[in-house]
Order: structure tokens, then sequence, then C-alpha cells
């Protein structure tokens, strides 16, 4: 909790002007009653108009007061509400951008996002309402209680007794809410889980007609977060109806008692009337109170669900060193990995060496650890045992920042974003000259293609850019690697979607580029044109050389090799 | 300090009347579109009519009760407690408690009632929406960010929600105690009523000056949390790049651009909206003041008395807190609006449009495939069409291998086969009927796919297989997928085929997912199948292994196969050579090779790097 106030806490000033312009109207409206009566006693009963004007005036003149202090006062909460939403919200994104892969499991995406938009909305509205209005029933609550006392001790003792009991009740009512609500917002993350799915997928589920089949999964949990949701407002709102008649009821002893007093002589009727009116007064804020408790009870829940990501530890990043890359020589000693949660390593004690400027080609079977082992480079995973060295200085002792910006990684499925080419390309490298991106471009085979568009370099390009043929998705990640001129490039499997033609011109284009490439692939025909080829089974390093050597060598490069051949022999009878 | 005094005035003016030529609906928020909308939710609502019109008995009652309740009190007062009565007192008192009883009953009952319609409704609006997006077509997706559909089931369906569960009452509540108030008023003294009326105008002013503001604003909130959430899906989804690419910082700044717009809206509709009681009041007491002087002067001059004007007085008061709510209701229900239209939005989108005359399931797809001439392009009004002129036969059971250079159009011209796409010019037939005339999910389930762009639902292995045929036993699923060598790697995971995954499939490699999803394939019984790239992925071995299988996938099925690898395509009946969207080349391995052309020159390219 404290975190949270500690975001209000630059905002400090606005909330005690905000506070302080309710109480002013707050007090105008407490004066109300007094000022009706003095017109009412002193003036009209009376027969004098001129204190009826006097204090009609006096009214207006507050009035206004009230409904300066009114307006002025909305300013300031609204700056308060939408300046902590805007605060918390930043706070919440980048600390999710600092989670490591492992903690970002640990809370599902469509949750992340219903803590950052709906969670925080509700927080937002809880407290542009307390500023305003939501003290307001409880300092009139307090203020009819503390002015029936100035009327008559005994008969107000009534209030001193009642008032607790509700308060206890409402406390009590707002822990149990908040915890129903805590459920509700829970079944909103399923809900916008499935839906999320649904719109990742849709082609799938078209091409399949799973349509019923998942209108049915939606259902079953819309009907949940229904139920659930009804459950926490109905408990909420029986308080008023059970609030309000202990409250009448309270009034109705007062009226007894007052009158037994009465009648003894101990009070008089004026005070009783009085009193009555404060509780009357009372009675109908309490209208006011379920609302509130429902605001408070969902703010809670809001609020716990937030503080639960805030409070997610993050390993502090000792600030590595940000110098001392220069040639990309890469080196593993010993690696072994495991995803965190499984048991099977997915590398085994894998040693290598690639050299300043070298081509290395990294082959396997499907599942044998490729991708993984290209994860660990930029430390988008930790290696579980053993290290890894880039220019002979092990990676851990890096700054994170500084070692990512001198890899260029090309993922096995293109990830693009919404936006234009050029913007997309430019992501690379924030510092990117045009004459820069073009020329990426025009090494990773795309800068005619994208010529060819209506909007060339302008070109938006939708949600994972599905505008564009998979070839098309993979040059453009090269050419956003490539921008980056780094000093290793990763090539995941970049060149699968392209036929042989234009790979060939990627990877002769890649030549130019002094950086040390590893790339993944499947194709013999690639990996022969590499400086060495390192060839993975089962997570294990079974193979390493170049293409001769490993002909030789290797039985498993023998396998797959001749896997290809099979079609290369054929071919090569019909060129002939 | 004196920045943070005069900052909440430092929000940048919105200017209400510029944004408005970006909508397609530039309809400004009237009267007539908001009660239009309003229609539409109460179309919702009415199936629970009976309930809600119990509602309204209760909500009746309720504030029946309500005024009777400090009635009976003064009465009580007066003709008791300053008579010293104390027999009447105790009967009065008896009939109060019963008062006070039906009181709370009543409003227990009326909102435990409204609370059940209200999500009910909203639910309603839920699945509605759910299924209609299931209607539309592809090319609808490819242009929307998927947080931003997210965010009309979550915030903008929420606005409803608290709308439904709590204004509809409090309004009806309040027009309740207003007529009664009203009444009582005029019973007292129809002078000082009219007088009390006067104020009426005025608060319609000044309601018509907040409220044609606070609409839009409302408005351009939802839409600025949609954009906002819209962001944060794809910076969730793509933390991966952003790591490896320490694109953090960049993230954060157009997340806080975004951020920005969302506070300077909700801080213009926050603080106009909360106008509107301060507004009130002020009118309130202005009137109360005006009566009180009009009304000495009447009691002066005899016209009444003043009694009257103190009662009076006392039930202006009553008069003035309704008419409050209701303006605060009236502002509440535009937020609502403002939610319940970006919903509709969606729902009154054209669907795909699907003759559907013979969605018949007896339909056995014999997999005859013809184009004719057929073109096509994503987008209107691009000079070079994605497909042109695309001419081809495929009898029942042909292997046709696409091939050709990125780009050219091969999953373009899968993507009008499965009418995910319609054809812009030309027709395609299958088995004698044009594609038109055969529903798109009675074509569908007579293919199987594997795509580029392999998914994996939340599930189990299990389950994900399963998808390509709900009835299959857990047998077959099994047998499919030794059959796509998947089941070694299955057996290797923690729970083996009742393994656990996410659609994000971590701990599942690119290749492995390939594998599962022709397993999938091989589990549906299709006449019509399509591999886009279906083994890029997969190495060479595992693809030999699964070859035979494949090969006995596509026996006697009409087969559609995009592939770079020779192996792959050399085994096709038919092989169909795109280049730019045009068919330059047709026909077997052997007839391309000998002609020496395109075709000859991509394989001899090949056999070079060889």
């Amino acid at each position: 909790m404290r975190k949270l106030g500690s975001i209000l806490h630059p905002y400090r000033i606005s909330v005690m002007i905000a506070l302080f312009l309710m109480l002013i109207e707050l007090t105008v409206e407490l004066l109300h009653p007094l000022l009706m009566a003095k017109i009412i006693d002193d003036g009209i009963l009376k027969e004098d108009m001129h204190m009826v004007v006097v204090w009609g005036g006096i009214m207006v003149a507050l009035s206004l007061l009230a409904f300066a202090s009114g307006m002025i006062n909305s300013f300031y909460a609204a700056h308060v509400s939408q300046g902590f939403g805007f605060d918390l919200r930043k706070q919440i994104f980048v600390k999710i951008q600092s989670f490591t892969f492992e903690k970002l499991s640990k809370f599902p995406a469509a949750s992340l996002i219903t803590r950052m938009t709906n969670d925080i909305t509700q927080l937002q509205n809880t407290l542009f309402m307390g500023l305003r209005i939501m003290l307001r029933a409880p300092l009139l609550v307090i203020g009819s209680v503390i002015l029936s006392f100035f009327v008559n001790a005994q008969i107000a003792m009534i209030f001193a007794v009642l008032v607790p009991c509700l308060i206890i009740m409402l406390v009590w009512m707002m822990g149990k809410g908040s915890r129903l609500f805590q459920n509700v917002q829970s079944k909103l993350d399923q809900v916008n889980d499935v839906l999320r799915e649904n719109l990742i997928g849709m082609r799938l589920i078209k091409a399949y007609v799973r349509r019923d089949h998942e209108i049915k999964r939606f259902k079953t949990s819309s009907r949940t977060l229904k139920e659930k949701t009804i459950k926490a407002l109905r408990m909420i709102e029986t308080s008023m109806p059970v609030l309000l008649f202990i409250m009448n009821m309270g009034i109705l002893f007062i009226l007894w008692i007052g009158q037994a007093q009465i009648t003894s002589g101990n009070v008089q009727v004026g005070e009783v009337v009085a009193i009555v009116n404060y509780g009357l007064r009372t009675t109908s804020a309490l209208s006011m109170f379920s609302f509130i408790i429902m605001f408070l009870s969902r703010s809670r829940a809001s609020a716990s669900r937030i503080l639960e990501v805030l409070d997610t530890e993050v390993d502090v990043r000792d600030k590595g060193e940000t110098a001392g890359i220069s040639g990309g020589k890469i080196a593993f000693e010993d690696v072994s990995f495991f995803y965190p949660g499984t048991k099977e390593p997915v590398l085994k004690e894998i040693s290598f060496t690639v050299n300043e400027g070298e081509t290395v080609a990294v082959m396997g079977g499907t599942g044998s650890g490729k991708s993984s082992l290209f994860q660990l480079i930029p430390r988008l995973y930790e290696a579980s045992s053993g290290t890894i060295y880039i220019d002979d200085r092990p990676i851990d002792s890096l700054d994170l920042t500084f070692l990512r910006n001198q890899i260029g990684l090309v993922p096995q499925e293109a990830v693009l974003f919404s936006g234009e080419i050029e913007n997309n390309i430019a992501w690379g490298n924030n510092t990117a000259s045009y004459e820069q991106i073009i020329e990426a471009a025009k090494a990773a085979q795309i800068h005619e293609t994208i010529e060819k568009l209506p909007k060339k370099y302008k070109t938006k390009i939708g949600q994972k850019g599905v505008n564009l043929s998979g070839g098309q998705k993979q040059r453009l990640s090269v050419a956003r690697a490539l921008v980056r001129k780094p000093k290793i490039l990763l090539l995941d499997d970049s060149t699968s979607a392209l036929d042989v033609k234009t790979e060939k011109r990627l990877l002769d284009a890649l030549k130019n580029y002094s950086c040390t490439t590893l790339l993944i692939t499947q194709k013999i025909s690639t990996a022969r044109q590499a400086d060495k080829i390192l060839l993975l089974d089962d997570g294990k390093l079974v193979a390493e050389g170049n293409h001769q050597e490993l002909l030789k060598n290797s039985s498993l490069y023998q396998k797959i090799s001749q896997s290809q051949m099979k079609g290369e022999m054929a071919n090569v009878k019909a060129v002939n | 300090m004196l920045k943070q005094l005069t900052s909440p005035f430092k929000y940048k003016r919105f200017d209400l009347n510029k944004n408005d030529q970006r909508s397609k609906n530039n309809q400004k928020v009237g009267l007539k579109e908001g009660l239009r909308t309003i229609i539409k939710i109460w179309r919702y609502l009415s199936e629970k009519k009976g309930q809600f019109f119990l509602v309204l008995l209760m909500v009746l009652i309720s504030s029946a009760l309500a005024l009777l309740g400090p009635y009976l009190i003064g009465t009580t007062i007066d003709e008791y407690i300053v008579t010293q009565d104390s027999n009447g007192l105790v009967f009065l008192l008896g009939g109060l408690v019963l008062v006070f009883v039906f009181h709370s009953l009543s409003l227990f009952l009326q909102n435990f009632w409204m609370i059940g319609i209200s999500q009910f409704t909203v639910n309603e609006m839920r699945s509605d929406l759910f299924q209609h997006l299931h209607r539309l077509p592809i090319s609808f997706f490819d242009k929307r960010q998927h947080g931003e559909l997210m965010s009309r089931v979550t915030n903008d369906i929420e606005n409803v929600s608290s709308t439904l569960n709590s204004s509809v009452i409090q309004i009806f509540s309040s027009l309740l105690t207003l007529i009664g108030t009203i009444t009582v008023m005029l019973l007292l003294s129809p002078m000082l009523t009219a007088i009390t009326l006067l104020i009426i105008p005025l608060m319609v002013i000044g309601m018509k000056w907040i409220t044609k503001r606070t609409g839009q604003l409302f408005k351009y909130q939802q839409k600025n949390l949609g954009e906002l959430n819209g962001y944060i899906e794809e910076a969730i989804s793509g933390q991966k790049m952003i790591k490896a690419y320490s694109q953090e910082d960049r993230i954060l700044k157009e997340f806080i651009v975004k951020g920005e717009e969302l506070r300077n809206s909700g801080f213009w509709a926050q603080t106009i909206s909360g106008f509107i009681p301060k507004v009130m009041n002020m009118l309130n007491n202005l009137s109360f003041a005006v009566i009180a002087c009009i009304g000495g002067l009447f009691a002066l001059n005899g016209l009444v008395t003043i009694g009257v004007i103190v009662i009076f007085a006392e039930y202006a008061r009553q008069f003035t807190r309704p008419l409050n709510d209701l303006a605060n209701q009236f502002n509440t229900l535009l937020s609502a609006i403002a939610g319940a239209e970006r919903v509709f939005d969606i729902l009154e989108e054209d669907i795909e449009k699907d003759n559907q005359s013979r969605d018949d399931e007896s339909i056995d797809i014999k997999g005859e495939v013809v184009f004719e001439n057929v073109s096509f392009s994503y987008e209107e009004g691009e000079d070079r069409q994605t497909i042109e002129h695309v001419s081809f036969h495929a009898s029942p059971g042909e292997i046709i291998a696409l091939v050709g250079p990125t780009g050219a159009g091969k999953t373009t011209l899968i993507n009008l086969i499965t009418r995910f796409y319609d054809a812009d010019d030309g027709r395609i037939v299958i088995d004698g009927i044009d594609i038109h005339d055969i529903g798109r999910d009675t074509l569908r389930k007579q293919m199987a796919f594997v795509l580029q762009d392999t998914f994996l639902f939340q599930g189990t292995v299990m389950e994900n297989i399963r998808y390509g045929r709900l009835n299959a036993t857990d047998e077959e699923v099994i047998e499919a997928a030794k059959l796509a060598n998947a089941d070694s790697f299955i057996q290797k995971l923690p729970n083996g085929y009742d393994t656990l995954i996410h659609h994000d499939g971590n701990g599942i490699s690119h290749g492995q997912k390939q594998l599962l999803a022709i397993a999938r394939a091989m589990l549906a019984n299709p006449k019509i199948l399509v591999l886009d790239e279906a083994t890029s992925s997969i190495d060479t071995i595992t693809e030999l292994v699964i070859q035979e299988a494949l090969l006995r996938l596509m026996k006697g099925r009409t087969t559609f196969v995009i592939a770079h690898r020779l192996n792959t395509i050399q085994n096709a009946d038919q092989i169909i050579v795109l280049k730019d969207g045009k068919i330059i080349e047709k026909g077997t391995h052997n007839e391309l090779i000998e002609k020496k052309e395109f075709y000859y020159d991509m394989q001899a390219q090949h056999a070079a790097i060889h």
C-alpha cells in the first residue's frame, strides 16, 4: 500500500487543495440549515423582509463560494486521479519490461493487460470520487452526530452507540467485498485470455471450423464472470437496506426516548425535533455509503492485483561493463541450459569457439536446442551452468543493454509491430538515417519489394505484419537486425521461406558486413558456405568443423547430407 | 510548489470539432444517437422484461415509503410528542416500524433483481460481441490490433455494466421522488412552485453545455483507452524482440505518448462531468434564496401562510436532491453510451458474405479445384494485383506444388482456396460448383491445413492434436502423432500427452510445433490438404522420415503444397510456377526441366549451390 501512496506523493499539494475546497463546500452545506432557520425565524416569522434579504444575500454569497470551490475542486481532483493513473501505469509497464521470461510466465499476458487498464481505472475513479464527494457522506454523518450532541447530549448518546456499530458492519462488508471482487477480476482475466487467444489464432479457428467450440468456451468463461459479479454486487448492495433499517430504528428509538424525556421535562420538543432532523440527514447520507463501500472494495481488490505485479522481485541488474566488444568472438564453455520449470536440459555441456568475423552454421534435428542456444547469447535466458564469453569477457559481466546492442537477433517467427515499414526497420537502430535503413533493406533483399508497395517505406503493416508474405516478413526482420550494424548476427532459420536465389543473394550481401554470423539452417547447401558448422543432437554438440571435415567424420552429418542429396541426385540427373 | 498549484490548469485544451472527421460515424453526440444506443441496450434487457417491471414496482414502493417515513415522523412529532399522547405514539411508532421494514425490503429486492438483470444484459452483449467477431472476415482482423478489440469486451462493457447496476434504479427513483414532491408542492402553493420551476430552464442550459462536451470526451476517453490497450498487448507479446534489441526505452516512450493522450481526455471528461453537481447545487441554493425572499413577500402580503412557506421550503429542498441525482445519472448514462457504442460498432460490422445456399453436411467434395482467370489484391487501388489472371486445373487427388520467388502470391492463392479472402475477378470452382455457393464452413470442414503460422491453443498436447478431428479417440491421436514423428518428443515432455501448453508454446521448439500441426492434419480426414511451408523448420532427416507418412496423407487427396525444398516438390503431379502474381509455367518436374525456362533456372541455381 505504501507503494501506491508514494505514487500519490507528488500530488500531495493538489490533494490538500482539493480536500480543502471540499471542506469549504461541505461547511457551506452544513450551514445551510442554520441559514434557512435564520431566514425563517428572523425574517419570515418576524415579518422582517430586510432580514430575509440580508440572510438570503448571505446564503447566495456562500453558495457562490461553494460553487467556485466546487468547480476548482473538480480540476484538482481530476488532475490527481489522472496523474496517479498515468504514473501507476508507467511504473507497472517499466516493471513488466524488466521481468525476465521466467517472471513474465507467472502472469498470463491477458491478466497483465487487465491490470494495467481495468484495475487502474477502478483506482482512478475511486480517487476522484474520494477527493470530491466520497468524504461528504461520512463528514455529514460525523458533523450531524457532533452537532446533535450540542443539542442534547443525553439523547445523542444513541448515535454514539449506533454509528460505531454501523461502521463496524461497513468495514466487515468492505473486507468481504474486496475478496469477492478479486475473484471477479480474475474471471475477467480469463475472459480476456480466451478472447486474446481467439484473436491470435483466428485463421486457424476458421480453417478448422472450430468456431462453435470456441464460442462455447467463451460463453462458459463469460457466464462464470457474470455469476461472480452478481455475487459480489449483491453482497454489497444488501448492506444499504440493512443499514437503513438499523438507522431508522434508531430514530424511532430516539422518538420513543424523546417522548419519555419530554414528559419528564428533561428535554424540550425543539431539541428532539433537531436531533431527529440530524438523524434523518444521516439516514439520507447512508445511500451514499453503499456506493462508497462498493468503490472501496473494488479498489482494494484492484490495488492488491496491481501490487502483486509491483511487488515482484526483480533481480537487480549489476551495472556491467560497457566496453570491450570489438570483434565478436564467441566462446561457450561447458554451457548447459534448461527452461525454467522444466527438468530436461535442452543444452548439455556445450563448448565451442567462434572466431571474429567467422560465419558459422548451426545444424541439428528438430528440437536439438539450436534456438535455445541463440537465446543465451543476448541473455534472454541465463545459462544454467557454464560460461559464455564474448571477446574473452564473460557475458554476465557486461551491461545488459550494451551487450544486446552488439547483437542482431532474427528469430524464427518474425515479429513486426504495427506501424510503417520504415519504423519497423529503424526499430533496430533508433539513430539510423534514412540511407542506413535503405542500405540494410537492400542487403536483406527486401528493398525492391518495398519499392513496389503503394506507399513504399511509409506503408503501414498491421499487427504481426499480416499483409506481407512469410518470406517478406523474414527479410524485413533481417533488415532490422542489419541496420544495427551488430558485431554478432544471429539468424535463426531466417531463410527458410526464401527461394534459393534470394537466399544466396542474401548470404552474399552479408559477407559485406564485418560481423560474426551464426546461422541456424536445415540446408546443407547453406551450411556448406559457412566457415564452420556446429552440429547439435539432443542438446549435445556432436560435431564441429567445416563441410568436408564433417562429411568425413560425422555419421549424423552424412545422414543429413544424404537425405538432402536424394533430391540433389534426382536433380543432377534431370539437369544433365 | 507553484507548479503544483497551477498544473491542473495546464492541460491541453480539447478541440472537439477538429477531431471529428476521422471517425467514420461522424455523428455528433446528439440526443438521437444516444437514444438509439439506449434502445439497442433495451433490446437485450427486454428479455427480462417481467423482472424489470417488478424492479420498477419495487422502486415505486421504496420511493413512496422513503417519502412516507419522514412525513410520518413529522406527524408523530406534531401530534403525539407535542401533545404527549403516548398511546397514539405507540400506534404510530408501530406503523413506522412496518414502513421501515417494507422500505428496506423493497430496497433489497429492487437491487437484488436489478443486479441480476443488468449482469444478464451485459453477459448477452459480451457473448454476442464474441460470436459476431467470429463471423467477420479475416481482412477485418488484419487491420486491427488485438488489444484494441479486447478493450471493447473489458473496458467498454464495464461502463455499461456499472451504469446498469445502479443508474437505472436511481433514475427511476429520482423521477418518482421528483413527481411526488412536485405534486405536494403544487398542492401547497402553485405560485411558489412555478417560481421554483423557473430554475429548470437554467439547468437545461447548463446541462446542455456540459453534456455536449462530456459526451464527446467520454468517447475519446474510451477510444484512447482502447488504443492504449492495443499497444500494451503488442508490447507484452513482443517482449522477446524488445529485450533482444534493447528497445525497452523506445517502447516506453511510445507508451508514454499514448498514456498522455488518455490522461488528457480523461482529465477533461472527469473535470467537466464534475461540474454538474456544482452547477446544480448553485442553482438550488439560488432558487431557495429566491423562494425565501418571494415567499417572505407573499407572506407579508397575506398571500400565503408562514407555515406553508416553511413546509414548502422543506419540500423544495427535497425537490432539488432528485434533480441533482438525475443530472448526475444523465452524465453516467453518457459514459455508458460511449462504451456501448464501441460495442455496437463491432456488432454492426458486415459479416462475411456467405451464400450458404449449399451449407449442407452431405456435400461430399471430391476435390477437383479449378481456377478460371482469377485476380485479387489485398488493398484496393494497388497498381499491381497480388494475383493476376491465374488459371489452372487440379483433378481430385492430385498433388499440386506451388513454387516461385518469395512474395509471388503462393500463400495468397491458398487464402483464396480456403476463402479467407474472396477473389476480385474470375471464378474458383470446386467439383463444378462455384466456390461462392459452398458455405465456408462446409468447405473448410473438408480441408486440413498446415499453415505458416503454427498456433497452439491453451490445452494439453492431446487436445491440440485432437483439434484436427474433435471426435477422434486417444489411440487415433497417438497414431497420428507417431506418423508425424512427434510421438518421441511428446513422450519426453513432463506429462507426455497431458502436458499443458500455452499458445506462446514455450518449451516446444518451432519445428516441434510444426510436427504437432502435421499430426493435427493427419488426424483430420480431408478431401483437400493444404501444406504451406509445412516442413520449413524441420530438419531434413526428420522430413524424410515423415515423408512417407506425408505422401500417404496426400494420396487420394487434392493437395496444395508450398515449399522451397526440392524433395517436397518433385513428387508433385503438377508444379505451378508463380512469379509476380502470374503463372509463368505449369507442368511436371521433368516437363519443366526439359523446357529449360524459369523452373529449370531455379533448380540449376539450386544444383550450382550444391
